[in-house]
Parts: C-alpha cells; sequence; structure tokens
C-alpha cells in the first residue's frame, strides 16, 4: 500500500514538472527556442502570486487572472526579442539561462532570500488532501495535475485542429517552406511564446500553494523538467504530460523501495537510455 | 538531425549540472563578478565583553577586517542575519573607541553562496586589499575552502558555524558556534538525554537524512567509518529503535512519498537532521496524509518558516545556542537585552522576515568577540599574536560565556548548546534543565 500512495503522490508531483515543462517543450519544438527564462516566469509568478494574495487578500488560484495575462506579455515580448535578433537555437539556451540568472536577482533584490510562505489563512490547500479509500491525493498537486491535463487537452486541440495549430507543426518541421505557404511565422511564435509564459503563471501559482518559495528554486526545477521535456518528445504536448507522470511514480516508488537518493539516479539514467534509444521521446507522435 | 542531438547533449549536461548545483545548495544564483558587491563598509564595534583598549589613542589608520559573506544565492537568507549582526557589533566597537584606538572597518564581498568564490575572494582580501584580519565566511563548505587561505597566510580566522569539528584542522581557526568536538555524538546523545526524561513515552525514532556534509555527519558520522559515533549508533545503543533511516539528496521535492514511509513507520519520534525548509515540506506531506508524527526534531531549520506553521510544528524540537525568551534574558547582561531588540529592529528595517536573535546571530557576534579579544590580547593584528593569545586565555562571550580553545580538538570548546521547542508562538529553550525557559513537552497522541 505504501508502493501505491509513494507511486501516486509522486506521479502528482510529476504533473506539476510536466506543466512546467509544456510550455519549454512547446517553444523548443515549434520555435527552436530553449527558453530557459520560462523558468523565470514561473518564478516571478510564483512571487507575484504571493504578493498579490497577500497584499490583497485573493485566492491564490484567482491571482492567475492578473499573472496569466502578465506572462504572457512577457513571454511574448522575449520571443519578439528572439526573432528582432535572428537567435540561433544554441543561443538561446545562453541568452535565456542569462535571463534566468537576472531574475533570480531582481527577486532576491525584491522579495530577500528568505524563505516565503503563504499563510493558512489565505491558503487553506497547502495540508489538504483528498481521500480516495485509503489513498490520499494532495490538493496542491492535484491541482497541478488537473491544470496539466486541461492545459495539454487544449494545447492538442489547438495544434491539431486549427490552422493556427497546423501552420505551427509545418513551421516547426520547416520554417522555410511553411513561410513559402504563407504562414506568418512571427506572429504564431509570439503567439505561442505569450501561452508558453501564461502557462508558466499558473505552474508558478501553484508553488506558493504547495511549499515555500525561495529565488534559488529553478534551479531545482531544471533537471526534473528538461528529463521530462526529452523523454515525452520535444514538443510533443501529451507526450510531455505522459512523462511527467512517469518520471514522478518512479522517482515516488524507487524513493520507498530504496532511498529517495536514488531516484535522481534512476531518472537520469532513464534520460541517457531514452537519448540513446529514443532520441525523439518515449511518447512518438504520429508521423512525429 | 546531428545538430539537434548535439543540442540534446549539452541541455542534458547543463540539466544534471543544475541539479547537481541546486542540491549542492552552492550553486551561483546571481550575475555578475563575485566580490564586486562590497557591501558595507561599517566599522566594526566590539559587545560589552570585548571593551575597548585601554591603549587606545584614537589614532592610527582603520583595523581593516576582510571577509566574505553569502548575500546573494542559496544561503543569502542566513548571510543577511550574520551581515546585520557583524554590522551592530562593529559600530558597537567603533563606538565605544575602536580596537587597539583604531578605528575598525568590515571589508565584505559577497562570496554569491558560491564555494568556488572563497579561495580566490579570500586570496583577494589579504595579498590585494592587505586586510589586517579576516572574518569567515558563512556555511561549513564556505568555510572549509576559506581556511586553507587563513593557514597559508598565517591569519587568525573566526567562522561563525561549521559544524564538520573534525575537518577543522588549521590551529588558528576558532569557533563562534561549537557543538564540542564531536558533534556526530554530542547532538545524538543529548536528544537521547532529553528522551529519557520523557519517561519511555518515546521508543522508535524514524530517521531521515540530508546527505549533505553537516546533516549526514550528525546522522551517519563520518563517511566510511560504521563504527564513528553518529545518530544511527547512538540511539539504539541509548534504547531507541531506529524503525526508518531515509537518506534523501539535497534540494530533494518529492515529499509526498517520503511522508507516506514517515507515516507507515509510525515512530514516536520524527527526526529529521535536515535543512531549511525541509521540515516544513515534510510536516505538509505528513498532513496531507491526515498523519502527524507524536514528536518532531529538525536539525538545522529555517526558524521562523517552521514556527509560522503554527498548530502543525507545535511541539517540535530543534538545536539552538541562544534563545532570547524572557526568563534566559532576565539572567543575562541588560546589555544582551538592547542587543536583541536592536537586532530585531533593523532585521525588520532589511525586510529579514525572522527577526529573532538566536542562534545565527549569536554564533556571528561570537566570532566577532573571539576576533576582537584576540587582537586586544595580542595587543596587535598579527595572525600568531592573536591566535597564541585566544589559545592561551580563551574569550568571554556575551551569549556563551566563558570558553577556552584547545587545538587538540579543533579549538572546540565545551557546547553550550542545548534544545528548543516551538511552544506557542516562539521557539523556547526546553533542554537541558539549567539552561531551560521551558519544560520539555513530549510526544502529542
Amino acid at each position: 500500500m505504501i508502493e501505491l500512495q509513494a507511486a501516486v503522490s509522486g506521479a502528482l508531483n510529476g504533473s506539476l514538472f510536466a506543466l512546467m515543462a509544456l510550455g519549454l517543450s512547446l517553444a523548443w519544438g515549434f520555435l527552436k527556442v530553449i527558453n530557459l527564462a520560462h523558468f523565470a516566469l514561473i518564478l516571478l509568478s510564483g512571487y507575484l502570486t504571493f504578493e498579490l494574495a497577500t497584499a490583497t487578500g485573493l485566492g491564490p488560484i484567482a491571482t492567475i487572472v492578473v499573472t496569466a495575462p502578465l506572462m504572457f506579455v512577457v513571454g511574448a515580448v522575449i520571443q519578439l526579442g528572439y526573432e528582432r535578433f535572428d537567435v540561433s537555437e544554441l543561443n538561446s539556451l545562453l541568452i535565456s539561462y542569462g535571463l534566468l540568472i537576472i531574475t533570480v536577482q531582481v527577486v532576491t533584490n525584491i522579495w530577500t532570500a528568505d524563505f516565503l510562505r503563504l499563510p493558512p489563512e489565505i491558503n487553506p490547500f497547502s495540508a489538504e488532501a483528498v481521500g480516495v479509500g485509503s489513498l490520499r491525493f494532495p490538493v496542491p498537486t492535484l491541482l497541478a495535475a488537473g491544470f496539466a491535463v486541461v492545459l495539454v487537452v487544449a494545447a492538442s486541440l489547438v495544434l491539431g485542429r486549427t490552422y493556427a495549430g497546423k501552420a505551427l507543426q509545418a513551421f516547426g518541421q520547416d520554417r522555410e517552406i511553411a513561410s513559402a505557404f504563407g504562414i506568418d511565422h512571427r506572429l504564431l511564435g509570439v503567439l505561442l511564446a505569450g501561452a508558453a509564459g501564461a502557462s508558466a503563471a499558473i505552474a508558478g501559482m501553484l508553488f506558493p500553494i504547495g511549499g515555500t518559495l525561495t529565488p534559488d528554486l529553478p534551479f531545482e526545477w531544471i533537471g526534473q523538467v528538461f528529463a521530462i521535456v526529452i523523454l515525452g518528445g520535444i514538443g510533443n504536448v501529451t507526450g510531455t504530460l505522459y512523462a511527467g507522470l512517469l518520471v514522478g511514480a518512479i522517482s515516488g516508488l524507487v524513493a520507498v523501495v530504496w532511498t529517495p537518493s536514488t531516484s535522481p539516479f534512476v531518472v537520469f539514467s532513464l534520460v541517457v537510455i531514452a537519448l540513446v534509444f529514443r532520441p525523439k521521446g518515449l511518447f512518438p507522435q504520429k508521423g512525429g | 538531425m546531428r545538430r539537434r542531438a548535439r543540442i540534446l547533449a549539452v541541455v542534458s549536461v547543463l540539466s544534471v549540472v543544475a541539479a547537481a548545483c541546486a542540491g549542492d545548495s552552492t550553486t551561483t544564483t546571481t550575475e555578475g563578478t563575485p566580490g564586486t558587491t562590497a557591501a558595507t563598509d561599517t566599522t566594526v564595534a566590539p559587545s560589552t565583553t570585548a571593551a575597548p583598549s585601554t591603549t587606545a589613542e584614537g589614532s592610527g589608520d582603520p583595523i581593516v577586517v576582510g571577509g566574505t559573506l553569502s548575500l546573494t544565492g542559496a544561503f543569502a537568507a542566513t548571510g543577511a542575519i550574520h551581515k546585520l549582526a557583524g554590522d551592530m557589533f562593529v559600530e558597537r566597537v567603533n563606538e565605544a573607541g575602536g580596537l587597539l584606538g583604531r578605528e575598525v572597518q568590515w571589508n565584505l564581498l559577497d562570496d554569491e553562496s558560491d564555494t568556488a568564490n572563497i579561495a580566490p575572494l579570500y586570496e583577494q582580501l589579504i595579498s590585494q586589499d592587505q586586510v589586517d584580519l579576516i572574518m569567515g565566511p558563512y556555511a561549513t563548505p564556505n568555510i572549509l575552502a576559506a581556511m586553507p587561505v587563513a593557514e597559508r597566510y598565517g591569519y587568525t580566522l573566526p567562522q561563525h558555524t561549521a559544524v564538520l569539528a573534525p575537518l577543522m584542522t588549521y590551529a588558528c581557526q576558532f569557533p563562534g558556534w561549537s557543538i564540542g568536538p564531536e558533534p556526530n555524538s554530542f547532538i545524538p546523545n543529548q536528544m537521547a538525554d532529553a528522551l529519557d526524561s520523557l519517561d519511555g513515552a518515546v521508543s522508535t525514532v524514524a530517521l531521515l537524512t540530508n546527505e549533505s556534509g553537516s546533516t549526514a555527519f550528525i546522522s551517519y558520522g563520518i563517511a566510511d567509518d560504521p563504527d564513528d559515533p553518529s545518530t544511527l549508533n547512538i540511539l539504539p545503543e541509548r534504547g531507541y529503535e531506529v524503525v526508518a533511516d531515509i537518506p534523501y539528496p539535497p534540494g530533494y521535492e518529492d515529499w509526498g512519498s517520503t511522508a507516506a514511509q514517515v507515516r507507515d513507520a509510525n515512530a514516536d519520534l520524527v527526526l529529521m537532521n535536515g535543512l531549511g525548509v525541509e521540515a516544513n515540506s515534510l510536516i505538509d506531506a505528513m498532513q496531507q496524509l491526515d498523519y502527524a508524527p507524536p514528536l518532531m526534531f529538525a536539525l538545522f531549520p529555517a526558524p521562523g518558516p517552521l514556527l509560522g506553521l503554527g498548530d502543525a510544528a507545535q511541539g517540535t524540537l530543534s538545536v539552538s545556542i541562544f534563545e532570547p525568551n524572557a526568563p534566559i534574558l532576565e539572567q543575562m547582561d541588560p546589555e544582551v537585552g538592547e542587543i536583541v531588540d536592536e537586532f530585531a529592529e533593523r532585521a525588520s528595517a532589511a525586510q529579514i522576515p525572522y527577526t529573532v536573535f538566536e542562534t545565527q546571530a549569536a554564533a556571528s557576534w561570537n566570532a566577532w568577540e573571539i576576533l576582537v579579544q584576540g587582537v586586544e590580547g595580542a595587543q596587535s593584528t598579527d595572525g600568531q599574536g592573536i591566535c597564541d593569545s585566544l589559545h592561551s586565555t580563551g574569550a568571554d562571550l556575551t551569549f556563551s560565556g566563558a570558553v577556552t580553545f584547545d587545538p587538540a580538538v579543533n579549538n572546540f570548546w565545551d557546547t553550550t548548546e542545548g534544545l528548543k521547542q516551538i511552544q506557542g508562538a516562539e521557539w523556547v529553550m526546553v533542554w537541558p534543565e539549567d539552561i531551560a525557559a521551558g519544560a520539555l513537552a513530549g510526544p502529542t497522541g
């Protein structure tokens, strides 16, 4: 039973990482931008959630009314910058790493490096769980799973059933040919980056709900999020969710069967194996 | 395709490096050149016990104390406490006439919480800036990195918080916070002493350990020596069964799984040799499973956030060398109360969330007092002279009393560390009984 609970808790935790990975995977897959600034937007959103909730008494979930549009704009502006300066895929990694470091420092200067935590009267979710039989589903990660499913379904529908989505897929496969067919890749890229920014706002909102904020959190996220992006398949939204759940469940299970210290070894071994044998991820898309 | 594979490889390497950096808690999380944030040029003031030199003439060049603190990065929250305590101390020294009649200036650099920056910055302070004295950085790995530089140049190194006493082998390093020469023996034995007083209310223990240096040292002793004193060895010897032993990596996130393991172990005491807000995360995760352990101990927690958990953290134990509880303050010099109050006021102004002058600030104050008293004893800023003076006369510390330094035990003095417990809205010293401000509360439920 403990193994099942650990796998469930781990999978739900993994869904939070999948939510963080979603925007990164889309930008990398379709825009050829490895946008580490995505972590900066998540961090900033977490702190803005904290600030809005504590200053105005707004419920933490409701803060996405403010943070999601804001991060949409920020994400779009960053993409405009990449477009304007014709930043290559590899250079985007380095530039966005710089943006991440700058953001971490700005956050530190504004909110200090100390631990920040929403008080229980504002955040009733942190210690709550939903029980099914003897299994417990922690509310903060259950919320993450819910948002992750909604965003993945929405992204899949947009990508698969709309002109914009199909255009993005075409652009992701071959920029020149797609442009030759009249696809406005700049506009689509900016919209996609904005949507990724909005998803970062949702992921960021979940961190103060589930725990404690510190400015150096992104450096704890990067490893696991990239593992999920790579295992899920770059640009593969449903694969990202599956990979998040899988990585989380495996981590949880390994933690109780062996020790928590073994989990990173197992997860990153999986990444290495996937890179060698399944470079397009564990969940390839049809025709991909 | 080849290009994509190359990028994937680069990203994978970066991811692993980032994960490792997060794990070490020493990652450079800030921009800029290390050391450029020379934050303070405050002039140090001695404590009440570090009276100004009687030979003070009020003339001559300032005495410059060089040092680094983690003003940004992973350790910045605690670095801010040490900076404030240092600022206050330096100001008091100068208000009292300076040191050897000279003004004291603190040349403080930002090490960005990055251990790799420590040695170059101390080299810079000593060889280029030619500071007269040095003060150690914060956090055990950083102090360990500064120690060889101090030794190479013959500087005395007072340091705030190094826990790994057996590794602090430089004869002229002097700890401001001592858990004795064997913290890996002292802490579990003191814990067992306290548990013994609860008349059998605790018999089983679930041990959780952050695998970073200082916490793993307390749980498992020196690596590769299974017979070294450790929590895992001592508690069973003292009659307490360790029913779960769960090591976890630094930066660990999946507390839900671990909480399930802890719940399954159903121990009387959850003993968490962890850091920062890990205890908060575990308590949250245990609550989500509808589980609250009868008693909990957290070794080096962030005290403010744990206190902020309210009822969920009631009764949680930790270690401390000083808590400003009213019964304790009543027994101390009135100036201690003034220091505590001023610190709270200035910490609030500096936006430090937890404004209580407790272990970290007291350790900082101790380290500065050791430095000042060493200089006064030697009547010079000569490193060896200061070192010899401290070895021969010890120091009289406002927050830890009179201490002596024996190089045979790496100068780790007889500890005054005790146990504190969350009772109501504050941390209360509860053990040992002779220094307690309140009674130790046993397990609940």
